[in-house]
Parts: C-alpha cells; structure tokens; sequence
C-alpha cells in the first residue's frame, strides 16, 4: 500500500478517528460493525415501542402512564443509538491498539431500562384494574 | 455474480453476515417508518418527518451496502479492514435524530 502525501479528506478523518495503531484483523472489523448495527436495531426497536405506546395505547392508558412508557422508550433508544456509535469506535480503537475491549456500560443500562418499563406497567395495571 | 466462484475464502462467511445484518437493519427502518405512520392522525406533517428520515436511512443502506459487501471482501482478501466511520456515524446519528423527534412529539406536541 502506498500512502499518497496528502491523503484525501475522508481517509485523514477516518485516520484521525481511528487514531493510529495497528490495522486489526478484519473479520473482528466486520464483527464490530454487525454488532454496532444489532444495538442500533435495538434501539429502533424501543423508539418504534415508546413511538407505538403512544399511538396504539391511546384508549388503554391513563395519559400519564402512557407518556412516562413512551418517554422512557425512546430516551432508551436514544441513548442506545448515540452509544452504539461511540462503542463502535472505542472498540475499534482497542482492537488496533491491542487493548482489552470496553466494559459496554449499554448492557446494564438496557436491563435497568426494561426493568424500569416493565414496573410502569405493572404499576398501572395494578393501580387500575381492568 | 457468479455463484460458482468463491470471492474469498473466510469459512466463517463473516461479509456475508455482515451483508445480512446490514439488511435486517434496513428492513428495521422500514418497519419503524410503517409504524411511525400511525403518528400521522394525532401529529400529521410532523409524522412524515420520521416516516421520511427512516426511509431515508434505509435508502442510504440499500444504496451502499452493496459497495460495502465487496469492501468486506477485499478486506478478508487483503488483510486490511475497511473501518465504516462515515456508515456507521450516519446511522447512529438518523437514528438519534430519530429519537429526538420521538420524544418531540411526545413531550411537545
């Protein structure tokens, strides 16, 4: 590979990005993206959750439980994306340097988050029975 | 393509998975974009902003996910991977956007 002298803007973002190190093997590269793309399905899964709460549920929820389930689904979602990018690249980073990989603070978070979901609801079907 | 012919030679197939998952993730988007049809009668227009910007992301997928399988070929070939940055902040990025609106629309509108 020969590397031009001035290398064209996107391979010196790219470069700038990735910060250096050694190019890791691919197929862990491909593993990282597929990964990256499983939490970001999981995030448009939750936002398409909290999105259909509120457009679905409209008969069957007191308005407050309703937007607090809706709310808290998409805050997950938007969290999830926004970190998925940023693990991405801190496992990518780790791979070139030879650094272990990032604890994903997304795993516990998630758990929390359907917890914290799931007691909304059982909340509300508690308090209002049918 | 000829299907006789192995482009490379990972038995683990990992550019082929990476193709797949790069098409769940756009059927995803369509799926969402359906759903988000369902703000249309409480929100109107503002509906179609996400209906249109998950479309969009899945558009962007299926027009480059091609390009990004062979990418992924010549990366097994060659011993070089090919780092999405710009695919991958793109996602990330329509898909916060996403939510962003999502939560507009609920808390706002």
């Amino acid at each position: 590979m020969t590397s031009p002298a001035v290398p064209p803007p996107r391979e010196s973002l790219r470069h700038k990005l990735l910060k250096g190190g050694a190019e890791p093997d691919p197929r862990f590269t491909l593993a990282n993206e597929r990964t990256f793309l499983a939490w970001i399905r999981t995030s448009l899964a939750l936002m398409a959750g909290g999105i259909a709460v509120e457009a679905f549920a409209a008969q069957v929820f007191a308005p407050d439980a309703r937007k607090a389930l809706a709310v808290l689904l998409l805050m997950l979602g938007l969290l999830l994306s926004a970190s998925a990018g940023v693990r991405w690249l801190n496992v990518e980073r780790a791979m070139r340097h030879g650094h272990p990989l990032p604890v994903p603070i997304m795993v516990p978070l998630l758990s929390l988050g359907g917890v914290l979901a799931t007691a909304v609801l059982l909340a509300f079907i508690a308090l209002h029975p049918a | 393509m000829n299907l006789l012919s192995r482009p490379h030679a990972d038995v683990g197939l990992q550019p082929e998975r990476t193709w797949l998952a790069w098409r769940r993730t756009l059927l995803s988007l369509v799926g969402a974009s359906l759903l988000f049809l369902r703000w249309v009668p409480h929100h109107g227009a503002f509906a179609f902003v996400l209906v249109g910007l998950a479309l969009a992301a899945a558009l962007g997928i299926g027009t480059r996910q091609q390009r990004r399988y062979h990418q992924g070929i010549a990366a097994i070939n060659s011993g070089v991977p090919a780092a999405p940055v710009l695919e991958v902040f793109a996602l990330a990025l329509a898909c916060a956007v996403l939510g962003l609106l999502g939560l507009y629309g609920v808390l706002v509108l």
